[in-house]
């Protein structure tokens, strides 16, 4: 029985995938023409980065609530310094999200503080950053356009952001498949009292988790950004629930240690169609969030394991 | 014969893929202590949670003297005066003694909307001193008493509740009461419950069978979701049954005859594995000092709290001693962690398999290769194909049933849970093994088979050290027993092959 509810995820969400196309090409049959299909691909670009990113701490058990401000300090960094370095913004940024997740991970681990608190905090911290190094939109300046084109480009028919969620999917596919490190925040997630036990390097595995959930992020600021040309401190902030919807939607167990990055893809394609389908059968912004809270809740009643927490809160 | 309290009638319950209980008859007498014995998996808790209403059956019908009843749910059954005390307990810790014998039924005490402290306390004193809980403060915190004194406000919980509904002759269900308790506690235990008989009906599960035929009047054996026999007392002293023939009931085939495979017991070899020097820890042990040698059984004895779970952290490394030296093979180590015993080839199979041993969300091939994932490289990467090597390699040499090496560990009996973490050790090649209680919660069956992978592991060398279920496990298995009593080892008493010390002996050194 447990079995079934741990495993079967995948299976729903893959049906609510295809049934979610089904519905809204009878309701615009424009939903699966070639334009509005590349939207979506765009826009699951940067949903799967930062649910990717996610996707690690959530398996650990934890949860990251600053991976939206690390997209908004991103997103503010690359257009300040993109026009002055060029290119070396881009790991500019990626070393801001490795180091916001470092942080992350050390509060985490070292001081014991439950990711929920730790991550609250430190979202305020970064998005104070942001806001000091500026309160007000910026845009890309003049001559920059060529440089975060890089993402926005296409070769051929193939978009570079495709490029990108494949290279994002297959590293954090091999790292949490193939890798010991990676492999360790499977099992403390499933069980950190024998993880430890058995000798595994707790702090290390959480660490590494918190680390990639800021990379993670920081490609998502740095796609969004570039295709919107601009960046402001708010930028991030619809990122905080989106990631952990893709997450959930997937079927990864909120109480860790059972998903992974096949369901996480699965759920930024599931949250990509809603949100653009949504708006091509005409829902408006509003609308949208009160389906989109629904959802998360189904999903997460669907994979929580009850037997894991002592006390529903 | 008196007419039954509570009789099941062709009861049939299916999970999918498996019929978990077919065509069961089962009844309960008045003021009778009913001893309900099977392999793990045989359906005994499909059985108890249809009574209590978790489980609804397919088929069949339940009568209550002699009236049919749907029990659709714990509230149902309750007010139809039957309960439980589960095997882990299912009371809230970090609530007082008196609010977890009235939780939600409280409306006797409410005067005007407001319940009234004084009266609570004084019925909640009296209710204590019926299940010989007398002088218990029902202000203390639940989380502070031991599992006795938690197990027993439970049954008080449950004959308050048959009093509340005016229940005559109510069912108590006790599964697996004896696992978490001493020897002397299990003593109180048995006297209490030939005292409660007189007002109520109770249903006994263990695994230990010598006390099921001891204290029961009725032995109930279930094998493979079917009933195999009920045998009953024929003279008022005597057991019910021989404990061979109820073991060959519930497994279907003779098992080994001699205990504890002594005829497998190996002579341990010269080398010191493990060498423990003057070993300390304020408040838990001191001065403790062990030679383990190569292939050696040594079994650590001592009642709770006499502070041989503590000498075993500290050996495991979970648990930083204050003083002392241990060398393994000749190298002074100290461990800091846990990582640090395992580095040297300490490891430990804990008691609490669910919590401290297993992740029973993941599959039986992660849960083997976790200490060894290193090994199960190719280049930089994890090999799949090695894996599933190592893993299957395990499975065979341990005899682990299970459906796949995909299957969630979760989903295996206990027996198999329990081969899955000594195969995880054993892929580590560890040189000393600290087994906490290898067979806690194992049928007969899969018991003897842990005997069995215990004398072949020493026979091979490896040194293992023993805290048991029982004094008798101990004795039977060791090479040697080592007794503690309030923190100091009392005395060594050597175990060879066909040379047991009786249990008599042992006990007065560790009392």
């Amino acid at each position: 029985m447990k079995r079934s509810r741990l495993v079967q995820p995948l299976t729903i969400s893959m049906a609510l995938l295809v049934g979610l196309v089904l519905i809204f090409t009878l309701g615009n049959p424009g939903f699966l023409s070639q334009y509005n299909v590349t939207t979506i691909l765009n826009a699951v670009t940067i949903l799967l980065s930062v649910g990717l990113g996610q996707v690690c701490v959530i398996l650990t058990g934890g949860i990251d609530l600053s991976v939206g401000s690390i997209i908004s300090l991103v997103s503010v960094v690359l257009m300040m310094t993109v026009g002055r370095i060029g290119p070396a913004a881009y790991p500019l940024v990626l070393l801001i999200g490795l180091l916001s997740g470092l942080l992350n991970g050390l509060i985490v681990s070292k001081l014991k503080i439950p990711s929920f608190i730790a991550t609250l905090g430190t979202q305020g911290l970064l998005v104070s950053f942001a806001y000091l190094l500026s309160a007000g939109p910026l845009t890309a300046p003049e001559g920059s356009y060529g440089v975060l084109d890089f993402v926005n480009g296409h070769f051929g028919p193939i978009q570079a952001t495709w490029i990108i969620s494949l290279a994002m999917l297959a590293l954090y596919f091999v790292m949490q498949r193939f890798t010991p490190l990676g492999r360790g925040i499977i099992y403390i997630g499933a069980n950190e009292r024998m993880s430890y036990l058995a000798g595994l390097d707790i702090d290390r595995a959480r660490i590494l988790a918190f680390t990639f959930t800021g990379l993670g992020a920081a490609v998502a600021g740095i796609v969004l950004s570039a295709t919107l040309y601009s960046g402001y401190p708010t930028m991030g902030l619809p990122y905080v629930l989106n990631s952990i919807a893709v997450v959930v939607v997937g079927g990864t167990a909120m109480t860790g240690g059972a998903g992974g990055v096949v369901n996480t893809l699965v759920g930024a394609l599931i949250m990509g169609v809603i949100q653009n389908g949504l708006t091509v059968i005409g829902v408006d912004v509003y609308g949208q969030q009160v389906f989109l809270g629904i959802l998360v809740i189904i999903a997460v009643a669907l994979t929580f394991d009850r037997a894991k927490v002592a006390i529903i809160k | 014969m008196a007419e039954p309290v509570l009789e099941l009638r062709g009861i049939e319950k299916r999970f999918p893929g498996v019929l978990a209980l077919r065509g069961i008859d089962f009844e309960v007498r008045p003021h009778e202590i009913l001893g309900l014995v099977g392999e793990n998996g045989a359906g005994k808790s499909t059985l108890m949670k249809i009574l209590v209403g978790l489980e609804r059956p397919d088929a069949g019908e339940i009568t209550l003297h002699g009236r049919p009843v749907v029990l659709d749910g714990p509230e149902s059954a309750i007010r139809h005066g039957i309960g439980m005390v589960f095997q882990d307990g299912c009371m809230i810790r970090n609530l007082s003694v008196l609010d977890n014998l009235f939780l939600c039924h409280e409306d006797p005490f409410e005067r005007f909307g407001f319940l009234s402290p004084r009266r609570m306390a004084e019925r909640a004193r009296a209710q204590l001193e019926v299940v010989g809980l007398r002088g218990l403060d029902p202000r203390a915190q639940m989380g502070d008493l031991s599992a006795a004194q938690r197990q027993m406000v439970e049954v008080a919980r449950l004959l308050w509740l048959s009093e509340l509904y005016r229940v005559e002759n109510p069912t108590l269900i006790l599964d697996e009461p004896t696992t978490v308790l001493q020897e002397g506690e299990v003593r109180i235990l048995f006297s209490l419950l030939s005292e409660l008989k007189k007002r109520a009906s109770i249903i006994f599960i263990s695994h230990r069978l010598e006390e099921v035929v001891q204290h029961s009047d009725r032995v109930y054996v279930l094998k493979d979701g079917e009933h195999v026999a009920t045998m009953e007392r024929t003279s008022p002293q005597a057991p019910v049954a021989e404990v061979p023939r109820v073991a060959r009931l519930m497994v279907g085939h003779e098992l080994s005859a001699e205990h504890y495979r002594e005829s497998m017991q190996s002579e341990p070899g010269g080398e010191v594995v493990l060498r423990v020097r003057g070993l300390k820890k304020e408040g838990a042990f001191k001065d403790f000092s062990l030679d383990l040698h190569a292939g050696e059984i040594v079994g650590l004895v001592g009642l709770l709290g006499s502070g041989k779970e503590e000498v075993c952290r500290c050996l495991m490394g979970a648990v930083r001693p204050e003083g002392g030296s241990i060398e393994v093979r000749g190298r002074p180590v100290r461990f800091m962690t846990p990582k640090d015993a395992i580095a040297v080839g300490v490891g430990c199979v804990p008691i609490d398999r669910r919590n401290d041993g297993l992740a029973t969300s993941l599959d039986v091939s992660d849960n083997i290769n976790l200490l060894v994932l290193r090994r199960l490289l190719a280049g930089p990467f994890l090999d799949p194909r090695r894996e599933r090597e190592n893993a299957d390699r395990w499975v065979r040499e341990c005899l682990i049933k299970t459906p796949s090496l995909r299957a969630l560990c979760g989903n295996l009996s206990g027996g198999n849970q329990q081969k899955v973490v000594i195969a995880k050790w054993l892929a580590a090649q560890v040189r000393v093994l600290i087994l906490d209680h290898p067979t806690r919660g194992i049928d007969v069956g899969a018991k003897d088979e842990i005997y069995a992978r215990i004398r072949t592991l020493a026979a091979s060398g490896m040194s293992l050290l023993i805290m048991c279920d029982t004094l008798e496990e101990d004795i039977g298995l060791s090479n040697r027993l080592v007794v503690m009593k309030d923190g100091v080892v009392v005395r060594e008493i050597p175990c060879a092959a066909r040379q047991k010390p009786a249990p008599v002996e042992v006990v007065s050194y560790v009392v």
